[in-house]
């Protein structure tokens, strides 16, 4: 790993002391101040970044608002290394989506990129998921980073085992495949001993789990202050869960209460984590209704899928997130996400490209799809 | 804000007091709500419908001279041709706000669906298939079986509409008729209100063939409905996505005939011959069309484009004259609304493509001054058939020679359905051919792609003909069945 250039290792130490302010806060005028320098970075490393700033007249002397960052498309991460120190890279992590490893999306970290990202996952966590400050075992439905190294989820994963988990923590998945066994086991002990525990993974993963307890008739009823985490919805999916019905069937198999149901929107190309309210909510005893959080470190805005243009709050569009962890590649990103703001977040309605196109049209994967 | 009530079904005047419940769906569009009417309907109920449109067939139908029959055909096109046709004005107004076409897409979808549908076609169209239409009518004399023959179609055709081509679910009812037989058209929730409006046309000129015809609502994978109209149908024509052609191919009993034809890929190619100069722009313009045309929804509609080097004007230089000529065509016939979806889909592809440009290879990319309205794209042909992302997104490849594309063809075969041939030198034959052999159903050229005529053989296929049944008598002179010695 090479040494990274001072400039860098002073905006990093600078964006770590401000992640490691916690949630509680709201400095907007240190989050500009330092979008803009990372902007500024960015532009003078990046050449590709530059060019596209440039093209549309964008330079770091003439704006004065993170908002009018650039922000490039997930996809631009298939088709472009856009790395800040590409020699530094420690860790790359791949979009998943596709079955054809050129057509992933390739995000770099350095060592200062992968250490913003460790201390988000550590607030963020501290806030959202653990506000009551305990250590649980975490089961993970996921594979460990050891069998999938470019899995973000893994890498994230395995940080709160790190940061919040007891030693019997574990990841589920192994190269066989998910040995429900070992989980049932699990949820037997833990309610036989009393011991809250959280189990965390992707989103059809608990689906897979509520399934099997429903075709065996099993129910759990897990000792209070056990929670879950979910992450990465249903995309590419053969079936469908909707929020409710999956929170319910927490409930119903696992007795986690509805609250401790946290999901988490994560992508490869984002740094930080956007995890819902409801748990740090309850335990506050704060009554607002569900939403994605921003944490201070990052923000959101809707943009409108046609022009691109922001749109006010309250309007569905595409989100577009800024996050000063992403130090390391790009500050801004436009996702393909549907959504809006809310007072108190914003909320997401999945991914625009599932379903709804029109027309006579193949892709090539439903063409493979009929072929085999 | 105009409020519009229109009916999503047809069904024949004596049979129209069967229906008693409605529900309503609302359609917003900037200025105007369309209430769409859907009756409430039952297994039971299309059974007795579809047995309704049998009889009416069997005492009208059936036995009206073919030429009576395409009468009419030519007459509804040519009411629908005319600008103040209440229908077509009706028709202007629902199929923008519920599809999102422009009106002007709209009009000239109208416009080419119905110009290729006129007399003379209609007769073409019957000859090229079954050489004399008579044989619909009685026994004709056949010279090559030395006895006489007739055609019987089908007693009742399913027809399941597509919603990616406005005013195209015409072309069903009149092949249906054309056959001599009833049928019943299940339009798609995406456009539900040009099929009605078609069949009221036809029961303003003959209200008697109008009641061998019905259209109804009902969403796919309902079941009950389906399967009543599946196994009252002697032939099943559809429209739609591969899945949903697979999907119900399982579900179409055995013994009834069915055309499915579902999604296909179509492209076009240049050789260096066609890029001179001269009549660069009029090129220009015909490859927009067929790239905006249906905005690009239409199967018969290109992704790509192939363009040789070595002509006088180089493929990038042809992307500049298109996309002047793509951005003249969106003023005269703007392209449609899309979904959030489609527009984050273009953006991202775009973006991929503009920063490969950035990065200083071979790459162009061109896009509309304004949104996502168009673009196209260059690059060297990069060995697969990457399908567009619609909505009037172009890729134009570049190859050193036109032969080096087959292999990238040959990958996807199956799928490929249309494309525009303008190599025009000794090799286009030859290309032709090759075509040909991959399993191509039509080559045009530029700017005609998204109409074909009525004679095509859509899909590769002949659809009147495979869904005749022939009986051929082998008696010769005389009829009351005795051989002359």
């Amino acid at each position: 790993m090479k040494e990274l250039p001072e400039e860098v290792l002073d905006i990093d130490q600078k964006i770590l002391s401000y992640v490691h302010r916690g949630t509680d806060h709201q400095d907007s005028e240190e989050f500009n101040r330092l979008a803009l320098r990372i902007f500024e970075l960015q532009v003078k490393y990046i050449p590709i970044y530059r060019r596209y700033c440039e093209k549309r007249g964008i330079h770091p002397e003439n704006i004065s608002s993170w908002d009018q960052i650039p922000a490039l498309p997930t996809d631009a991460f298939k088709v472009m290394e856009l790395a800040m120190l590409p020699s530094g890279t420690v860790r790359t992590f791949m979009t998943s989506g596709t079955t054809k490893p050129e057509e992933r999306g390739k995000v770099h970290y350095d060592g200062g990129g992968l250490r913003l990202m460790d201390a988000t996952i550590y607030e963020a966590a501290s806030c959202f998921l653990f506000p009551d400050n305990v250590k649980t075992t975490l089961l993970i439905i996921a594979p460990s980073p050891e069998i999938v190294p470019t899995m973000v989820m893994a890498y994230g994963m395995n940080r709160l085992i790190e940061y919040f988990g007891t030693s019997q923590s574990r990841f589920l998945i192994g190269k066989e495949g998910f040995d429900i066994k070992v989980l049932l086991d699990e949820l037997r002990r833990s309610e036989a001993e009393g011991l809250p525990i959280t189990i965390c993974g992707g989103s059809f993963g608990f689906v897979n789990v509520f399934d099997y307890c429903r075709e065996k008739g099993l129910r759990f009823k897990l000792p209070p202050g056990s929670r879950t985490l979910d992450a990465g919805g249903f995309k590419g999916k053969s079936r469908e869960v909707k929020r409710e019905e999956f929170v319910s069937d927490c409930e119903d198999f696992l007795g986690v209460a509805k609250d401790y149901c946290v999901n988490l929107l994560g992508m490869t190309e984002i740094s930080s984590q956007f995890y819902d309210n409801t748990l740090r909510n309850a335990f506050k005893g704060i009554n607002l209704p569900k939403a994605k959080i921003n944490p201070p470190w990052t923000r959101t805005l809707v943009v409108d899928p046609d022009t691109l243009a922001p749109l006010p709050p309250g309007q569905t569009g595409l989100l577009r997130h800024f996050d000063l962890a992403n130090r390391g590649h790009l500050l801004a990103i436009q996702s393909d996400d549907l959504g809006k703001i809310t007072p108190e977040g914003f909320e997401i309605y999945g991914r625009t490209r599932d379903g709804d196109a029109r027309g006579c049209s193949l892709t090539i994967d439903e063409m493979t799809q009929i072929r085999t | 804000m105009e409020i519009i009530e229109v009916d999503a079904y047809y069904l024949p005047a004596d049979f129209r007091s069967q229906v008693n419940a409605f529900r309503t769906e609302v359609y917003q569009d900037e200025d105007i709500t369309i209430h769409l009417k859907i009756p409430q309907i039952s297994r039971p109920f299309v059974e007795a419908l579809t047995d309704h449109l049998k009889k009416r067939r069997e005492t009208y139908l059936a036995s009206l001279p073919i030429g009576k029959i395409i009468d009419v055909l030519d007459e509804a096109s040519r009411r629908w041709l005319e600008k103040d046709y209440p229908p077509r004005k009706l028709a202007l107004k629902t199929i923008p706000a519920i599809t999102h076409f422009s009106r002007e897409v709209v009009e000239a979808s109208i416009d080419v669906e119905m110009e290729s549908s006129l007399r003379e076609d209609i007769w073409r169209a019957l000859c090229s298939e079954i050489k004399n239409p008579l044989f619909l009518d009685d026994f004709q004399y056949s010279p090559e079986l030395g006895g006489y023959s007739r055609a019987f179609g089908p007693k009742l055709i399913l027809s399941i509409f597509s919603e990616n081509i406005p005013a195209l679910p015409h072309l069903l009812f009149m092949r249906s008729v054309l056959l001599k037989a009833a049928c019943l058209g299940k339009v798609a929730a995406g456009e539900p209100t040009f099929a009605p409006l078609y069949l009221k046309t036809i029961e303003e000129i003959d209200p008697e063939m109008a009641k061998s015809m019905a259209v109804l609502y009902w969403r796919g994978g309902e079941e009950e409905i389906e399967q009543a109209a599946f196994h009252q149908a002697d032939a099943v024509i559809m429209f739609g996505g591969v899945e949903a052609c697979e999907s119900l191919r399982k579900k179409i009993p055995r013994g009834v005939k069915a055309l499915l034809h579902g999604h296909k890929l179509g492209f076009g190619i240049i050789g260096r011959k066609g890029l001179g100069r001269q009549g660069l722009e009029e090129l220009a313009a015909r490859v927009a069309y067929d790239c905006s045309m249906f905005d690009q929804q239409a199967c018969l509609a290109p992704h790509i484009y192939y363009v040789e080097a070595g002509g006088e004007v180089s493929p990038q230089a042809f992307c500049r004259t298109l996309a002047e000529a793509m951005e003249r065509l969106n003023l005269k016939m703007p392209r449609g609304k899309i979904s959030p979806g489609e527009a984050s889909a273009i953006h991202q592809l775009r973006t991929k493509y503009e920063l490969r440009e950035l990065n200083n290879e071979e790459v162009l990319l061109l896009a509309s001054p304004h949104g996502t309205d168009w673009t196209i794209v260059y690059e060297k042909d990069p060995g697969t058939f990457s399908p567009s992302p619609l909505n009037r997104f172009i890729r134009i490849y570049g190859v050193e020679d036109i032969f080096q594309i087959l292999p990238s063809l040959k990958s996807i075969a199956p799928y490929l359905q249309n494309a525009a041939v303008a190599i025009g030198d000794h090799r286009e034959r030859d290309f032709i051919r090759r075509l040909g052999e991959l399993g191509l159903a039509r080559i045009t050229s530029p700017g005609k792609m998204p109409v074909p005529s009525m004679m095509w053989h859509h899909d590769g296929i002949s659809p009147l003909a495979s869904l005749l049944r022939w009986c051929d008598v082998e008696k010769k002179d005389r009829e009351d069945g005795t051989e002359k010695k």
